[in-house]
């Protein structure tokens, strides 16, 4: 990036002649007031539905329907939503989330402990195939998942997984983006002389992979382990088709019974009907986590692009 | 990010093919380690799916080769046709808004926002990102209803009096790129603030000091330098648009099957497949989604010197 | 957010021959010879034909029932009543909201071999429209299950369950529609229960005059044709074998009945909206004066906190009005679960014991169901929890009783969903104003692509 910022700048550099001006005030003004009015209508955009959830948790069912939309219910009502939906099916939902928790975070160190290092080698090591691995992740990649599902279940009852953890976990752990990202990473991060300085002295690949390249890697392996735990956090399908029993699905999953059970779209749910406060309770739990870790790996996901700038 | 193979100079890499030799061979054998894992994850979930996912493309339900039969049966569908259409007319309006908007609200707010304010805007902004699939059907469905929307005077002066009149055929593509901007844009916001935090600042405040205004800056300076990410951008967005499948299942399960059923391609694939018990016509569709995808890889990545050195 | 799918960019190094990618290539190809090697036939060698079909051997174990959150008490229920018994209980969709749970697991099991469940219920009426060529549903009416059971659901019930003559399935409830109505407002405005359809539209026109906002009906619901068409005998899905249908819905009695749908919209007294829809629960709460509906709405609709909410003593229930001169009463019906029996159960035994338990017993039918049972012995118990509850303002029982039996036998249920045809096609058209006879042959257009689709022979 460096080669391309010069040209631009020297477009833009005066002679050094000129003597700089200060623009005129009011249009400046009236420029970034439209700046900031463009970011106010988006965060509105944004983020009124998810204040309409967090209010809806709050109110009966009644209330959701009668009542202003952004008008806050009542602790009472909050605390009967809660009730009622750890109710449904004993505490199922806290048994959703726990499995979800489960999926993710065991995918994800697999994640990391296959992807980091493939990404490593792909920037920094020259292997045969290294051009065809990457073509083939890029065609796999693209092909829609509908017809993926037959031949994965073969693939996962072949091997006798299907109802363990693993039939979730290890189709989960392949994230190709993953490697993609941690090979720009690598291959822009890392300073080559670094690697050839060590070659040089003697250090074996995986010396060099872990006294230099691991301690550099702090902000790839948040970012990889950021995108990897939401993906798979929110993947809906696979876990619908390999997992038997409702007490194995993750909350995504979870959700989708919760919203059969709604009586507006299921009449006849009778003791077991979920209202639509329970409903907004429960996509709340289940949005939680991916928020928390959002907001813990921020300083990482900047960082992480920042790979080749800062360190000049 | 591209720099480091267009500027590694000319000695390193003279240097590099003298180590060639057993250095060289032990490098090999590290990198096939190294990613030894990853092929094997990418050999059971990536390949043999997506080769039994084209088998099935090119056979029948005997398992008997049917060369292009199932391609023209899906095409012969009735809804087949609609779905392209369906399609088309959505990518064209996500593309557009995604680039337009996600790049200048990401200028916009590199330019304007503060560490702290900027870092609370973008996790807001990211927030309905969390919100896939399942869990965003009853927030949809409440949204488009005028009746209980937070919204409502914006549907009402949209002229929608009911669910109905909002989810109305014609409004379907923008609806569906809306939901999918929604969800979709935190994220790449997120992305392109950082592609712009990797601007040197002396350039920006060279471009200041000579009296260049904030459009100015970020027509000249900010938006080429973004050309690779807002490229990466369109390729995946293109690449996940043309599988449009999410946000038309949604609205149909909110509405009952009034409105986004079988919209989509990917939702026709769908039917075919655990509807109607028709895998390798799903397959078909697939294929055909596939193809278009690398294809228009390609052409963008050839095209716009993606693969160029900076 | 950046989705996983990521374009690539490789460096523009001239490789080596493929190899990597031949020999990647070469192993999906194995793999994929091997798995289709694995996949497919059927789990046991030694079958032998007893009650109309293959069994497969026999073992002891528990018996896996799939079932949804809804019928989790019936298999409690069971499991109470029989404490020997051993019950694996799995909690599933019911295939509800039009979903293909039950067909796409039951695919995956024929091709690996194993793992259905004994004993599966589904809120869906069409499960034998795959499920019997797909060698899962076992026939009961061969042997399983005495004639004099299934002799006792009530007329027509079971013909969801029919194919070629034979039971395959057993129902669980009855949607049989009936026409309820608020007797405290008719009384009070001095108006009569109509028995005639257009006895019914005239009521309706004159509530417009009289009482404009109040209702006599709804047609926005994605079920409006299987109450009002079905009722009607229309032929919008007569299914004259196991895959073929006749189709005719440009017929007088599908028009006639259109055509009073059309003027109740228009005079403003039928409403356009669904019953559970916020717009009907803001604005209609306490203006229904009548409303055709299946059995299933007293629980659902007005009994209910999530709907009209109405209060004790308001609400009655009528026969549905008929056209004059037919020669048959009939009456339509919205819903109705059905209970498979897998034809690959190695428990025959106990799963016939189970089925025939949760479907016939007072215990749980009776006493504990949401819905009118359809097995009719169940539903007489099940009639009088109704009664003594003291909420309707009339004798519900022989009316749900009568119509229970009159469910026109021309409308059953194909591959399709008659339920997401109506709403994909008429339903906006309706929000647009456009009336429902003008859409008819467009309902037709779309029924036959949908079961031409779906592998249906349709007939005009």
């Amino acid at each position: 990036m460096r080669a391309d910022t010069a040209p631009a700048a020297s477009r833009l550099a005066p002679p050094r002649t000129r003597t700089s001006t200060p623009r005129p005030r009011p249009s400046r003004a009236a420029g970034q007031l439209l700046a900031w009015l463009l970011l106010l209508v988006f965060l509105v955009f944004f983020v009124l539905p998810v204040i309409w959830l967090l209010l809806a948790a709050t109110k009966t069912d009644a209330q959701l329907v009668r009542n202003n939309p952004l008008s806050f219910g009542s602790w009472h009502a909050l605390r009967r939503n809660w009730d009622a939906l750890t109710g449904f099916e004993g505490d199922t939902i806290l048994l959703w989330l726990r499995n979800s928790a489960l999926y993710a975070s065991f995918a994800l160190v697999i994640t990391l402990a296959v992807g980091i290092p493939a990404g490593y080698a792909l920037a920094m090591t020259e292997f045969r195939g290294r051009h065809a691995l990457l073509v083939t992740t890029l065609v796999v990649m693209l092909m829609p998942t509908t017809t993926l599902v037959v031949p994965l279940f073969l693939e996962i009852n072949a091997v006798h997984l299907i109802g363990t953890l693993w039939s979730v976990v290890l189709p989960y752990s392949f994230y190709p983006f993953g490697v993609y990202l941690a090979y720009i990473y690598f291959s822009t991060a890392l300073p080559p002389d670094l690697l050839a300085a060590a070659r040089v002295d003697g250090c074996t690949e995986f010396a060099a992979f872990r006294r230099i390249a691991l301690p550099l890697s702090a902000p790839i392996i948040a970012l990889v382990g950021f995108f990897s735990f939401v993906a798979n956090w929110t993947n809906y399908f696979l876990p619908y088709v390999v997992l038997p029993e409702s007490s194995q699905y993750p909350v995504q999953v979870g959700l989708g019974l919760l919203l059969d059970n709604v009586p507006q779209f299921n009449p006849t749910a009778g003791t077991a009907a979920v209202l639509r406060p329970e409903l907004a309770l429960a996509t709340l739990l289940a949005i939680s986590p991916v928020l928390i870790v959002f907001l813990f790996a921020q300083r990482f996901l900047i960082s992480g692009l920042l790979a080749g700038a800062t360190k000049e | 990010m591209t720099s480091a193979p267009a500027t590694e100079p000319a000695g390193t890499r003279s240097s590099r093919a003298s180590q060639r030799g057993r250095p060289g061979a032990r490098r090999v054998r590290a990198g096939h380690v190294f990613v030894a894992g990853y092929v094997v994850l990418l050999a059971a979930f990536g390949i043999v799916p997506t080769a039994y996912g084209i088998y099935f493309a090119f056979t029948n339900a005997g398992n008997t080769f049917a060369g292009l039969a199932n391609f023209t049966g899906v095409t012969r569908d009735f809804r087949y046709l609609p779905a392209v259409e369906h399609v088309g007319l959505y990518l064209l309006i996500w593309l557009v808004t995604l680039v337009v908007f996600v790049t200048s609200l990401s200028l916009v707010l590199h330019q304007l926002a503060a560490r702290r304010l900027g870092r609370l805007v973008r996790f807001l902004y990211y927030i309905p990102g969390a919100l896939a699939g399942a869990a965003s059907v009853m927030v949809w469905l409440f949204m488009l209803d005028p009746t209980v929307s937070p919204a409502a005077s914006f549907l009402r002066l949209l002229g929608y009096g009911t669910f109905g009149q909002a989810v109305e055929p014609g409004h379907l593509p923008i609806l569906f790129a809306m939901i999918a901007f929604w969800t979709g844009a935190g994220g790449w916001i997120v992305v392109m603030y950082g592609a712009l935090n990797n601007i040197p600042l002396e350039i920006l405040e060279a471009a200041r000091i000579d009296g260049a205004g904030a459009w100015r800056i970020a027509q000249r300076i900010q938006i080429p330098l973004l050309r690779k990410w807002i490229v990466y951008m369109v390729i995946l967005a293109f690449a996940t648009g043309t599988q449009l499948f999410v946000e038309p299942q949604l609205i149909s399960l909110a509405s009952l099957g009034v409105a986004g059923r079988d919209y989509s391609l990917n939702q026709l694939a769908y039917d075919f497949a655990f509807q109607n018990d028709n895998v390798n016509y799903a397959a078909a569709i697939s294929v055909e989604l596939l193809v278009v995808s690398l294809a228009v890889a390609a052409l963008f990545v050839i095209r716009s010197g993606f693969f160029d050195a900076s | 957010m950046p989705p996983m799918n990521s374009a690539v960019r490789t460096r523009s190094q001239p490789g080596p021959p493929r190899r990597r990618a031949i020999l990647a290539v070469s192993l999906a190809a194995l793999a994929t010879a091997a798995l289709s090697a694995c996949g497919g036939g059927s789990s046991s060698s030694t079958s032998s034909v007893k009650d109309g079909f293959h069994q497969a051997a026999q073992s002891a174990g528990p018996l896996t029932v799939w079932v949804d959150s809804t019928r989790v008490p019936a298999a409690q229920a069971y499991q109470k009543a029989h404490p020997g018994a051993k019950l694996n209980i799995v909690t599933y969709d019911g295939d509800a909201n039009g979903a293909d749970t039950l067909q796409t697991k039951v695919d995956l099991f024929d091709r690996t071999g194993s793992g259905w469940p004994d004993v599966v219920f589904s809120s869906q009426q069409n499960e034998t429209s795959w499920a019997v060529s797909a060698g899962f549903a076992a026939p009961l009416s061969e042997g399983l299950i005495p004639r004099s059971v299934l002799s006792n659901f009530a007329t027509g019930a079971l013909n969801v369950c029919t194919v070629n003559g034979k039971v395959y399935c057993l129902r669980n409830d009855l949607a049989q529609v009936v026409l309820w109505y608020n007797a405290a407002l008719m009384k009070k405005w001095g108006y009569q229960v109509p028995t005639t359809w257009p006895q019914y539209q005239a009521l309706g026109l004159e509530v417009a005059r009289q009482h404009p906002g109040y209702l006599v009906g709804n047609a926005g619901d994605t079920f409006t044709p299987e109450i009002y068409m079905w009722a009607s005998q229309c032929q919008a899905s007569d299914i004259t074998g196991l895959r073929s249908v006749t189709v005719n819905v440009t017929s007088p009695n599908c028009s006639r009945m259109a055509s009073l749908l059309d003027t109740l919209i228009r005079a403003g007294s039928m409403s356009k909206l669904s019953v559970f829809s916020t717009a009907f629960d803001k604005n209609e709460k306490g203006k229904v004066l009548m409303l055709p509906g299946p059995s299933w709405f007293g629980g659902a609709v007005f009994d209910t906190t999530s709907g009209l909410n109405m209060p004790k003593g308001q609400i009655a229930v009528a026969p549905v009005p008929q056209w004059p001169g037919s020669s048959t009463v009939s009456t339509g019906n919205v819903g109705g679960g059905t209970w498979l029996l897998s034809a690959h159960s190695a428990h025959l035994k106990e799963a016939v014991n189970f089925i025939t338990w949760v479907t016939t017993n007072d215990a749980y039918q009776g006493d504990l169901a949401p819905g009118y049972p359809a097995y009719a012995l169940a539903a007489k118990v099940w009639l009088s929890h109704q009664t003594t509850s003291g909420y309707y303002a009339n004798n519900i029982s022989p009316v749900l009783e009568q119509a229970a039996g009159q469910v026109w036998a021309g409308w059953n249920y194909g591959k399709w969903s008659n339920e997401a045809v109506w709403a994909a096609t008429i339903d906006p058209g309706l929000t647009a104003g456009k009336a429902i006879v003008s859409m008819l042959p467009a309902w037709q257009t779309a029924i036959t692509n949908y079961a031409t689709a779906a592998g249906y022979h349709v007939s005009h």
